[in-house]
């Protein structure tokens, strides 16, 4: 082992932190992001043209905010967001600090993808709803989200798992974690062992979310 | 609560705006239907009928033309009474419109999710509907595993959760075969009996009209164009359209394609004529073909013949071929015609030749 790893066996300590860096940006900006951008779904779907809370003005505003915020490559975001990362966390740099552009450049991409999940909720379901007397909220609860659970829970895993990816560019502005090892030591010091257990312990945390993401689809679909 | 028209839609226009060209899905239409009718509604795709029914509880609001639902006008409700009005009125689908997160049980007691009951009265009033449409034993399963018929079924005791008194199908038995087709529609008449509901159906076969209606609108390009009780615009059709619809339902339609096809009209004799008779109530069971025998000297030639009742009243279709006194046939047809017997020559009369 120690001949096939040498470098990493003696960098044990600074692997679990940056293993637990790395679960904390992802676990905290997963959670921002699944707010904002379950917000933002339903608001797209809801007031979109024929949506049960049609508003046209509203819908384009949330289209290109998401759009804009979409088109930013995140290595630029993380620069370019620093003003508000400091009025919001009070510095720009860190582990907790890369929380905002992570945020900022996840949340739009899940939005998107909530909207097509719950675009793909039966529009007839929804009119039968509407039929029944439900009033818009009841729909979006007990018919949109609902419905569209098996669905949200799938683009729930590709967020996460590109999400995780955007962590390790993170250490762009110094927050630490697997991508940081990967490159800033194993890259830098042409130590190829720590480059290579950095992704072979990203590898399982993308495998883990995807085991069990699918699985919970699996408790949650019914056809 | 005593108004005699339960639903009361008034000069509705619908127009969709489709680009450049705006199209009007209804036309004008008035319709008035009476409290525990059922009514139906039949026209071909993109006649209007659905985008008709939908105005009614308000789905679709008109561009113009006012709505009446026992007595009140949706339109000037505000959007909660308005919710309220609509859970009085039912709805089912061509396509049923199950919510495939939930149980059978589980989308019978949603349109209960907002009424302030416990969950046990809930559950326990949807399994009484589930019950009544006969499938009381698949509350645990998922509409996935059922078939179209169950599914609406279960459409249907969610449409009956609110206590509705009117019931619209859209298209309900459309995507049914003919046999389940059958038994959906014997359900809705039973309901119709001991629930006091009104129904509002459309559709566009007139088998499912002939089966349950009593009273049938026929639209086209978004206007009602004929209406009236089944059993008259059955037997007497006043547009082409209705007659296509009631040609076709009593296989008389493919009946006469088929005699043409085969029967080679200029190789009949002189004397001969293709007709086409229609009989309608008592004349249906006069003697007619041994009138023409005896009295005009005419022999009939059955090629095709049918007998229909529709809401108690026989309709008699039979196609034939007659040989005899041509003159003396148009004599004794004038004479029929006021007996309920019509006829139309399916062959080109011969002219000079």
């Amino acid at each position: 082992m120690a001949a096939l790893i040498p470098n990493v066996i003696s960098m044990q300590s600074e692997f679990i932190q940056a293993t637990l860096e790395t679960l904390y940006m992802t676990f905290f900006s997963a959670i921002i992001s699944a707010i904002l951008g379950l917000l933002f779904g339903i608001l797209l779907v809801v007031t979109q043209p024929k949506g049960i809370l049609e508003d046209a003005l509203t819908y384009s505003v949330l289209d290109k905010v998401v759009n804009l915020l979409r088109s930013i490559p995140f290595i630029i975001l993380l620069a370019v967001i620093s003003p508000l990362t400091q009025f919001l966390i009070g510095t720009t740099v860190g582990t907790t600090a890369s929380l905002v552009p992570l945020v900022f450049g996840i949340f739009p991409f899940y939005a998107r993808q909530v909207q097509n999940a719950l675009l793909d909720v039966d529009h007839g379901v929804v009119e039968a709803a509407q039929s029944m007397g439900s009033s818009p909220s009841e729909i979006i609860f007990r018919v949109y989200l609902r419905e569209g659970l098996p669905d949200i829970i799938r683009v729930s895993i590709v967020t996460v798992i590109s999400l995780i990816g955007l962590t390790t560019m993170a250490g762009a502005i110094g927050s630490g974690g697997l991508g940081d090892i990967a490159i800033s030591i194993g890259y830098a010091r042409f130590e190829n062992d720590v480059t290579f257990v950095a992704m072979i312990i990203i590898l399982i945390l993308v495998f883990a979310v995807q085991l069990i993401g699918d699985w919970i689809v699996k408790k949650v679909e019914h056809y | 609560m005593t108004e005699q028209n339960i639903i009361d839609l008034k000069n509705i226009t619908v127009t969709f705006k489709n680009g450049a060209t705006p199209v009007k899905a209804v036309d004008n239409v008035s319709l008035a239907i009476p409290r525990g009718d059922i009514y139906g509604i039949i026209g071909y795709s993109g006649a209007g009928k659905s985008t008709l029914v939908r105005v009614i509880n308000l789905l679709q609001p008109p561009t113009s033309g006012t709505i009446t639902v026992n007595g009140q006008n949706l339109q000037q409700l505000p959007p909660k009474a308005l919710r309220q009005a609509r859970k009085k009125v039912g709805m089912i689908f061509q396509h049923f419109n199950l919510m495939k997160s939930r149980t059978v049980l589980g989308n019978v007691e949603y349109p209960l999710l907002s009424q302030k009951i416990t969950a046990a009265e809930r559950k326990q009033k949807a399994q009484k509907l589930l019950a009544l449409v006969g499938l009381a034993e698949y509350a645990a399963t998922y509409p996935s595993q059922l078939s179209g018929g169950q599914k609406q079924r279960v459409a249907i005791a969610r449409a009956l959760a609110n206590d509705p008194e009117v019931l619209i199908s859209d298209e309900a038995t459309s995507a049914l075969d003919p046999k389940t087709t059958k038994a959906i529609l014997e359900l809705l008449e039973k309901l119709h009996e001991t629930l006091d509901l009104t129904i509002v159906l459309i559709t566009h076969e007139m088998q499912v009209i002939k089966t349950i209606c009593h009273n049938v609108a026929v639209m086209d390009a978004g206007k009602i164009i004929e209406r009236g009780r089944v059993a008259s615009v059955f037997t007497d059709p006043q547009q082409p359209l209705t007659t296509d619809f009631v040609e076709t339902s009593t296989n008389v339609k493919a009946a006469i394609e088929r005699i043409t096809a085969t029967v080679k009209v200029d190789e009949l004799a002189a004397d001969q004529e293709l007709i086409y008779f229609n009989f309608i109530g008592n004349s249906a069971k006069q003697s007619i073909i041994s009138d023409l025998a005896q009295q005009y000297k005419i022999d009939v030639n059955i090629l095709f013949a049918n007998i229909d009742q529709i809401d108690g009243e026989n309709v008699g279709y039979m196609i034939a071929i007659i040989t005899g006194d041509l003159a003396g046939f148009d004599q004794a047809i004038t004479k029929l015609k006021d007996n309920g017997v019509k006829a139309r020559r399916l062959s080109q009369p011969k002219g000079a030749d």
